[in-house]
Order: C-alpha cells, then sequence, then structure tokens
C-alpha cells in the first residue's frame, strides 16, 4: 500500500488526475497545504471511489479557515497523522 | 523507522520548506531517525547562510540548523543545483573565485548520489515539492 500526497486543489491544478491514475485500489491519498480545498463538500467528487482512503492535513485546513467544513468521507489528521500514514505505507509519493 | 526528506520548494515561495520543517519535527517527536534532509531544485536556497527575514517570520535556515544539531539530521544540499544559484560553500567559492560564501555547516555540499544512496538506505524518503 502506498501513501500518495496532493498538495494542489482540484480546483486550479489537474495533478490530482495523475495521482489518481497512479493510485492502486487499497492505496491512500492525503490532501494538504492547497490540496486541502479537495476536502470540501463541494469539491470532493473528483476523489469519488476513495471513500475511507481519503486524508486531509488538519494543521493545512486551520490555516485557511476551512477546519470543520470537510465532507463527512473525509479523515482529518494532523501532522502527527501524516507521520503514522507514512509509517504504514510501504513509500510515499508526492504530486505537485 | 529511519526517514529521509527531499525538499525542493524554495524558502518563502511556497509552502514546501514549511510542510517539510513540520514534518521533520513531528517524526523525530514520534521517535524516528531523520537520517537526512536532501535540498534539490529552488530548494537549495534553504541553506542561504545570508538569509535574513524579518523577526517576527519563521527563519527557515535557522530552524534547520537547529533541527540539525540538535537531532544529528545530515543537511545535503545538492551541488550542481546550488553552483548555478549562487549558494556555494568556502571551497567552492575559491574554487569558482568568488570572494563571498553563501554556505555554511551544518549544510553541506553534496552530490545527486547522496539522494539515491538515502532512497537505498532509508525506510522512508518523503518529498515535498514546490
Amino acid at each position: 500500500m502506498l501513501l500518495h500526497v496532493v498538495n494542489r486543489s482540484p480546483a486550479t491544478s489537474r495533478v490530482y488526475q495523475q495521482a489518481l491514475a497512479g493510485m492502486s485500489p487499497d492505496d491512500r491519498l492525503l490532501l494538504i497545504e492547497d490540496g486541502v480545498q479537495g476536502a470540501l463538500p463541494q469539491l470532493v467528487r473528483y476523489y469519488t471511489g476513495l471513500e475511507g482512503r481519503l486524508f486531509a492535513l488538519k494543521e493545512d485546513l486551520e490555516s485557511r479557515g476551512l477546519l470543520g467544513r470537510c465532507d463527512a468521507s473525509v479523515q482529518v489528521v494532523d501532522v502527527d497523522g501524516f507521520v503514522e500514514l507514512t509509517e504504514e505505507a510501504e513509500r510515499t509519493v508526492s504530486w505537485y | 523507522m529511519r526517514y529521509a526528506i527531499l525538499l525542493m520548494g524554495a524558502p518563502y515561495s511556497d509552502q514546501a520548506s514549511h510542510s517539510a520543517l513540520r514534518f521533520a519535527r513531528a517524526l523525530v517527536a514520534r521517535g524516528h531517525r531523520l537520517e537526512a534532509v536532501f535540498f534539490y531544485h529552488d530548494g537549495v536556497h534553504n541553506a542561504a547562510r545570508l538569509a535574513a527575514p524579518p523577526q517576527d517570520e519563521p527563519h527557515l535556515v535557522d530552524a534547520w540548523a537547529a533541527l540539525a544539531n540538535e537531532h544529528r539530521v545530515a543537511l545535503q544540499v545538492c551541488i550542481a543545483a546550488a553552483l548555478r544559484r549562487g549558494l556555494l560553500d568556502e571551497r567552492e567559492a575559491a574554487r569558482h573565485g568568488k570572494d563571498g560564501v553563501s554556505v555554511q555547516a551544518p549544510f553541506e555540499l553534496t552530490g545527486l548520489g547522496q539522494l539515491v544512496d538515502l532512497g537505498t538506505r532509508c525506510d522512508r524518503l518523503v518529498t515535498f515539492g514546490p
């Protein structure tokens, strides 16, 4: 299982498409930096099919005033949880 | 676990350096070993000795140095990316006839082979791009 990390919003970048194309069925996706916008109910449709495997970084949500506004299907993790996700994954792949 | 971080974003241009620093601090706090941070592409500007950001902003260069000193983290800067951008240690400054030095310990200029070595030697390599 790999952890994929995306730091761009799906509203402004198509890099999410490459990330999705590179993902295996049990891989996980973590949204960081501007990528956390993808966790909003209005944008989460880009990540359909990742239920239970989609994460967003709490600190980056908070600094953008978006904490508490995520779609229910997204699991919010803090930076400690980010490290934990990298522990659990065999490798980490960053898309930017 | 043994970790390494690859940082390719310039300081103060995008969030990559701050993300990488926060991640680095969190992983050593969890008891992991951070072997090295490798600075590549515009990420080499994190090694700029003369950086003088406003006092109410995080000083990234000093923060990396503090992390290195506290946790014995190697700060490896890609030499080819650094020289192009005017980042030279004493040895390279002498070699190229420059009278200023813009990189100093604990940052060290190294080759890309070091990155390959980190990739094979560490359990995890995490990249922060621009």
